[in-house]
């Protein structure tokens, strides 16, 4: 116990290092009293962490600060030299890259609420007392998930397809005429799709929770003479909070991440442009051999995927203090 | 596992870690390995013993030749992987792999792409390898003008022509002689077709405006003599949004305003292969090989198709835009160019090999002789025995041969769709489009550090 104890802090020392001088912390122990033991399983987390994430976003902040220059003419000598924080100021500076950005908040302020409340709508009926055939409902709510997201875009951008597609054509005879593809329909295409797809995972998360809620808590309100409806309102969706919390700010890292989706229904639609999402706008630069802004860009991007995560966390935790 | 060995472990792992930025760091200070001007055209010599090369191409069928070459030259083994396009992800992957020093012998590149690849100084110079300097005589003026970036082979040779796409007319024969519609030979009379065409039938477009090709629209700006780009020296000229080009979008803005072409259709698409089966989509002005994305997209239409000459801007011309068309590169790196480059040559003049690449892939040579190739004089049955190219090979003859890409045409291609695709959906115009992306390209050569004129 002692040991496990005090591994974990040494393990935490490291990051926590600069909290030394505002809070008083434990001496730490001596040396010789450290058990090796939880480091070593911390090891399959750890590796793959600094390799997979550490290394690739601190490779990418490093190519950000570069830039390239030629001497000699356009095909003569070429050298990568030390550039500072120019490349975040084209970034920062780009009107279509902060054109995508507001376009991907707009999308997260409709489609994450719709999405989270339908996820939850779906997560308190299958609850319910009356529910049946749950196990049923569970998978089928929790399939679309399961299905490669490019599969998924590729089988809705056929069911979009004016001229491919029996659902626009049965629209079509009843004399609705949806542009789905459209340039001013496009961005909710893409948001129903994101939603088929998540809807079903969110939900079950929030079941989740709601299956660690005691049973005698329900039981009291009925004893109390709560309704169904009631219980639903009162205790379950408080109950929930932490779980909506975890979904919102899951949807929010998968917002500023949209790519997918885009990528494929340019293929089918004019209206998706090569910098419609950040994303895309990053990957659009570095296919044209722009590594460097490339690079940049996509460090700004998950610096606002971290900021507003944590901003949501912390906003909806002062709440909760309150 | 013993658990004294792990801290040494980790503690190794994390010093490798450490190394990783100070490696990097290494090689930001020294230059990189670069292609120097005045071509340091190293001797190009032959390997000894056997050889084995890896080659990256997306021709349909390019397997056939490449076994016919393996079947001839058991000492050079070539390896083909079929990739998906170039712009598709292949590019991507090779410079990638470029980056990474473990890019294949021969790459499948386009000639827009050439120079982004040499400015990457990911092209091997061939000029000095056996047959190179006189295979100049073997393929069209411009194909070789474009390998040796209009220098004629003193600045190098940096790829070997592989095919062209010399761009014509192809239109619905049965549709046009059902509404009584003449073949236009003007963008005018193409114009007048087009509105005749939607008063027969309200549901039918002349054409298709499509976002992703961009690279199409460059050929009909080619056919206008309305070049894109120059180069005085060491200084590139850019004139995306030229006046001669602003005329072309006009034209073509006309034709979105007036709903005479369908917007909402992208190239190469399945929707659009179903308006071409149901003849919602009379014409296509495309490039000798789309010969064979019609042919094998469109098949109940056999019969129906016939090829004209590209519509001319003047009554009396016969000027004809190109589309794409590739070379065979040797890429940075490749221990083997003297094979890699007679392998080049070979697939590309070797007439057993042009005839499998035209059957199999539907290419058009970029080789003289393989104008001559039996498979070209033939009737076509999907044109209704027409011997569509017959015209091809007059709009060869008549392709602008002073034509030059941009060094960072993606890019340029990127920004002229995305304008493409603001005025397909109705904000701003083609014209706009052009001036745009004139005015990014300029930013974009910027950013690579080449010098620009104003």
């Amino acid at each position: 116990m002692t040991a496990d104890h005090t591994a974990a802090t040494a393990v935490t020392a490291v990051p926590a290092a600069p909290q030394a001088t505002t809070a008083p912390r434990p001496a730490p122990p001596p040396p010789r009293r450290r058990n090796p033991a939880p480091l070593l399983f911390l090891l399959p987390f750890f590796v793959p962490f600094v390799l997979f994430t550490l290394v690739p976003v601190g490779y990418a902040f490093y190519q950000s600060l570069l830039r390239t220059e030629r001497t000699g003419g356009t095909f003569g000598r070429k050298t990568t030299v030390f550039a500072g924080f120019g490349q975040y100021a084209e970034v920062l500076g780009d009107p279509e890259f902060l054109g995508s950005a507001g376009r991907v908040l707009l999308f997260g302020l409709v489609q994450i609420p719709v999405m989270l409340l339908l996820a939850l709508v779906l997560a308190l009926l299958l609850d319910s007392t009356v529910a049946r055939l749950k196990r049923f409902f569970r998978i089928a709510y929790f399939v679309p998930y399961g299905i490669p997201g490019v599969i998924a875009a590729l089988m809705w951008a056929f069911l979009y397809d004016p001229r491919l597609s029996p659902i626009v054509e049965l629209l079509d005879r009843a004399g609705a005429q949806p542009d789905f593809l459209g340039s001013s329909m496009i961005l909710w295409s893409i948001g129903n799709i994101v939603t088929w797809t998540y809807t079903g995972y969110n939900m079950l998360i929030i079941y989740a929770a709601l299956q660690a809620v005691p049973a005698d808590i329900y039981e009291a309100a009925r004893m109390d003479g709560a309704s169904e409806a009631k219980i639903a309102w009162r205790i379950k969706v408080p109950i929930l909070r932490p779980a909506l919390i975890l979904t919102g700010v899951f949807s929010i890292i998968g917002t500023l991440q949209l790519f997918t989706e885009p990528q494929v229904l340019r293929s089918i639609s004019t209206s998706v442009t090569s910098t419609y999402t950040p994303n895309l706008a990053a990957y659009s630069l570095a296919s044209s051999n722009n590594y460097h802004e490339a690079a940049a860009m996509s460090v700004t991007l998950a610096l606002a995927t971290f900021v507003l995560s944590f901003g949501f966390l912390k906003l909806t935790g002062r709440k909760a203090e309150s | 596992m013993s658990l004294p060995t792990r801290r040494p472990m980790l503690r190794r792992a994390l010093a490798a870690l450490t190394v990783l930025p100070v490696l990097a760091a290494a090689a930001c200070g020294s230059p990189d390995t670069g292609g120097s001007a005045s071509g340091d055209a190293a001797a190009c010599e032959k390997s000894k013993g056997k050889v084995e090369l890896s080659y990256w191409s997306w021709i349909p069928g390019v397997d056939k030749a490449v076994a016919e070459w393996n079947r001839q030259n058991p000492d050079i083994k070539v390896n083909v992987k079929s990739t998906p396009a170039g712009n598709a992800g292949t590019y991507q992957n090779m410079s990638n792999a470029l980056k990474a020093g473990n890019a294949p012998d021969l790459g499948q590149i386009e000639y827009d792409s050439l120079a982004s690849f040499r400015l990457q100084d990911g092209l091997t110079d061939i000029a000095a390898c056996a047959g190179v300097e006189g295979a100049k005589a073997d393929f069209a003026d411009w194909t070789w003008s474009q390998v040796t970036f209009g220098a004629g082979g003193e600045d190098g040779v940096w790829a070997v022509p592989q095919d062209t796409g010399p761009m014509a007319l192809f239109y619905r024969k049965d549709l046009f002689e059902k509404h009584d519609i003449a073949v236009p030979q003007t963008w005018e009379q193409y114009y007048e077709a087009a509105k005749q065409l939607k008063k027969a039938d309200p549901k039918a477009y002349i054409t298709h405006f499509s976002q992703t090709d961009p690279n199409w629209f460059s050929g009909l700006l080619w056919q206008k003599g309305a070049n894109m780009f120059g180069q005085d020296g060491d200084t590139w000229k850019v004139d995306v949004g030229s006046p001669a080009g602003g005329e072309v979008a006009d034209y073509w803005q006309k034709m979105i305003d007036e709903k005479l072409v369908a917007t909402n259709l992208q190239g190469f698409s399945p929707a659009l292969y179903k308006a071409w089966n149901n003849g919602e989509v009379a014409t296509w002005v495309s490039a000798a090989w789309g010969y064979s994305t019609i042919r094998d997209n469109a098949k109940s239409t056999s019969g129906k198709w016939a090829v004209a000459p590209m519509p001319q801007w003047s009554a009396g011309d016969r000027k004809a835009g190109n589309w794409g068309g590739s070379t065979t590169a040797v890429l940075k790196g490749s221990e083997h160019p003297y094979e890699a480059a007679k392998f080049a040559l070979w697939l590309n003049t070797d007439p057993k090999a042009l005839e499998i690449l035209n059957r199999e892939g539907g290419l058009y040579p970029a080789a003289t002789a393989g104008l001559r190739l039996e498979a070209l004089q033939q009737p076509v049955d999907f044109y209704g025995g027409q011997k569509v190219f017959d015209t091809f090979a007059e709009a060869s003859r008549n392709v602008n041969t002073d034509w030059t890409f941009g060094p960072t045409m993606t890019d340029t291609y990127r920004f002229m769709g995305d304008g493409i695709a603001g005025a397909l959906g109705g904000k701003g115009t083609l014209r706009d489009a052009l001036q745009a992306a004139d005015a990014k390209t300029v930013d974009s050569l910027g950013k690579q550090s080449l010098e620009v004129a104003k």
